[in-house]
């Protein structure tokens, strides 16, 4: 795929009060491009702007300034929608209505009808294991079936680009166990899917690239591997009678600390240090069996980012 | 055009889903049971003297507004109550985000549901009505189809307060102002106005008060003369003679939708 799905230059939004007293900005000039056929996670802070971009590229609101495409279409237009899925966080469905019902009504307003629809909703039923629930009233589903009712929803008109408000929130592990297993299923058919999540674990495991985004301004992108990855940090794991003492001889001169079980841990200023160090110490008969660049967990950096822009560290 | 049909059949299930018009829906059958029993257990007839043939339509058409009026005007009043939350609830967080994400203009969603909340009480008042009808109908054999004009008329009336109703909700996202204001409407401003202009208009002195009881008439729905005068003369097959009511009544309706429209439109969520 080499096009993007989501393309957003300066994009701004300040919410007024009433009166236009107090103004808050919610996105402050966001320049966003997401890949199609790509998992796009994108994180921060509760407040941070992340639902109102959302709401931004679906027209649920208004931008202040600047621009966005989605799907190389302008965001003005409602058309567009018919390619698009949504599941809102904390989203709400007619409580008189059945699971059926509610997919029959989203399913009619995204245009579609007939046999096609009657398919499509016990296909996607089936999907999320709520089959059994079709003829039941929603008002009668838990958290969990609510969500998952929300992600057959999303998926109804079989969507290119999908955006999902915290799509596991309320769910079981096994529950956010089948909805990763969707989602990987729906990326290997190029979809494009944008996550909102506070389940940085869960971001980690299924994205290709992570945008992190504080007080509406984004912080950092990249892929994950790019952004939890210590680049001059690793773990060696040596093995020879004469690892100690090459060790001892060389603390002061490298970044080098014993660890547990033959490990030792090396800090080095780039990959020139990194092969002399190597050379040194097959010179010394040492045998390097492994050797495993050091990564901080999503959660980790995002924390870190985090507090380093509240500090003002990070524009 | 499809799109609002789907919104219009689905906020007609709602509405069904509310207690309030399964109680209209209740009070409907009552009241249609309660005239068969009267004209059929009571033997009012007797009342028409024998040679009085010629007056029996109007003592018929009577006896219909008698006990269609006073249960219509319930109706009316818990059909305004009941669908006065239809667009909070469309604009609650979680709902709105979800429906303004389908290919779907915001000018056909707010149609859907302003034609829907209509639908219900065009059903309930035409099931009120023609159930009423077709029992004196049946016992008089005088099959007075004008009276059946009146369903339209109240659903007029009904669709002008709601379009208050609705423009109220989009702007405070709450049923309470917009609610308080068809009433005020309905029950006190409009008949007090009609009153001011036709009756106390000689007893009013100034020029500047009667131009403000002038502007204030024309501007406003007349839901009072729509409810009484234009109600009446329509089923009782004088047909309108002032079409003026009706003309700026429809007037209002549609600047009052085209501003909730706009306002709408604009609106973020």
């Amino acid at each position: 795929m080499d096009f993007n799905s989501i393309e957003t230059t300066g994009l701004t939004k300040v919410y007024s009060s009433s009166f236009g007293k107090r103004k808050v900005a919610a996105l402050t000039g966001l320049d966003l491009t997401v890949s199609a056929g790509t998992i796009f996670g994108f994180l921060g802070p509760n407040g941070a702007g992340k639902t109102t971009l959302i709401k931004l590229l679906l027209g649920i609101t208004f931008p202040t300034s600047g621009s966005a495409r989605i799907l190389g279409e302008d965001i003005s237009g409602y058309k567009i929608k018919s390619r698009i899925g949504y599941l809102p966080e904390n989203h709400k469905y007619p409580p008189y209505l059945t699971g059926g019902e509610v997919l029959d009504f989203f399913g009619k307003l995204s245009g579609m009808e007939g046999d096609l629809l009657k398919k499509k909703i016990d296909e996607l039923l089936e999907l999320v294991n709520l089959s059994q629930w079709k003829k039941t009233k929603v008002k009668n589903y838990s958290k969990g079936m609510m969500q998952r009712l929300g992600l057959a929803q999303a998926l109804l008109n079989d969507p290119e680009l999908i955006f999902l408000d915290e799509p596991t929130d309320g769910v079981d592990p096994i529950g956010r166990k089948d909805i990763r297993d969707i989602l990987t299923e729906l990326k290997s058919r190029s979809k494009t899917i944008f996550l909102n999540s506070h389940l940085l674990s869960e971001v980690e495991l299924i994205t290709d690239r992570v945008g992190i985004l504080n007080r509406g301004k984004l912080i950092r992108e990249g892929t994950v591997k790019e952004l939890t990855q210590k680049n001059e940090e690793y773990k060696l794991n040596l093995e020879g009678s004469n690892v100690d003492s090459f060790i001892k001889q060389y603390q002061g001169i490298f970044q080098i600390s014993k660890l547990n079980d033959g490990y030792c841990n090396l800090k080095v200023s780039d990959a020139n240090e990194l092969n002399n160090i190597l050379d040194k110490l097959r010179g010394d008969g040492i045998m390097v069996k492994e050797i495993v660049q050091q990564k901080n967990s999503l959660e980790e950096i995002f924390i870190s980012l985090i507090s380093e822009s509240e500090k003002g560290g990070l524009k | 055009m499809k799109n609002i049909i789907t919104v219009t059949w689905y906020s007609l299930r709602e509405a069904l889903a509310r207690k309030v018009f399964i109680f209209f829906f209740v009070i409907s059958i009552l009241t249609i049971i309660f005239v068969g029993l009267i004209l059929y257990l009571t033997g009012i007839e007797k009342m028409f003297a024998p040679g009085m043939q010629p007056d029996v339509f109007t003592a018929v058409n009577s006896l219909e507004m008698m006990f269609v009026s006073p249960i219509t005007l319930i109706c009316l009043l818990l059909s305004i109550f009941s669908s006065a939350s239809f667009i909070p609830i469309m604009l609650e967080k979680g709902n709105i985000d979800l429906l303004l994400s389908k290919p779907i203009s915001r000018e056909q969603l707010l149609l859907g549901k302003f034609f829907g909340g209509i639908l219900v009480v065009f059903l309930n008042i035409a099931f009120l009505i023609l159930g009423v009808w077709l029992i004196f109908s049946l016992k008089f054999s005088i099959w007075n189809f004008e009276f059946l004009l009146t369903i339209f008329t109240i659903t007029f009336i009904f669709s002008i307060l709601y379009s208050i109703i609705v423009l109220f909700g989009i702007i405070t996202k709450s049923s309470t102002l917009g609610m308080m204001i068809a009433y005020l409407l309905f029950l006190i401003v409009s008949p007090a106005l009609y009153t001011a202009k036709y009756t106390l208009s000689v007893l009013i002195q100034s020029s500047f008060i009667k131009g403000l009881i002038d502007f204030a008439y024309y501007i406003l729905p007349k839901t009072s003369e729509l409810m009484g005068k234009i109600n009446y003369d329509l089923a009782s097959g004088h047909g309108i003679t002032n079409y003026q009511p009706i003309l700026t009544s429809l007037l209002f309706l549609v600047l009052t939708l085209g501003i909730t429209v706009a306002i709408f439109r604009k609106k973020d969520f």
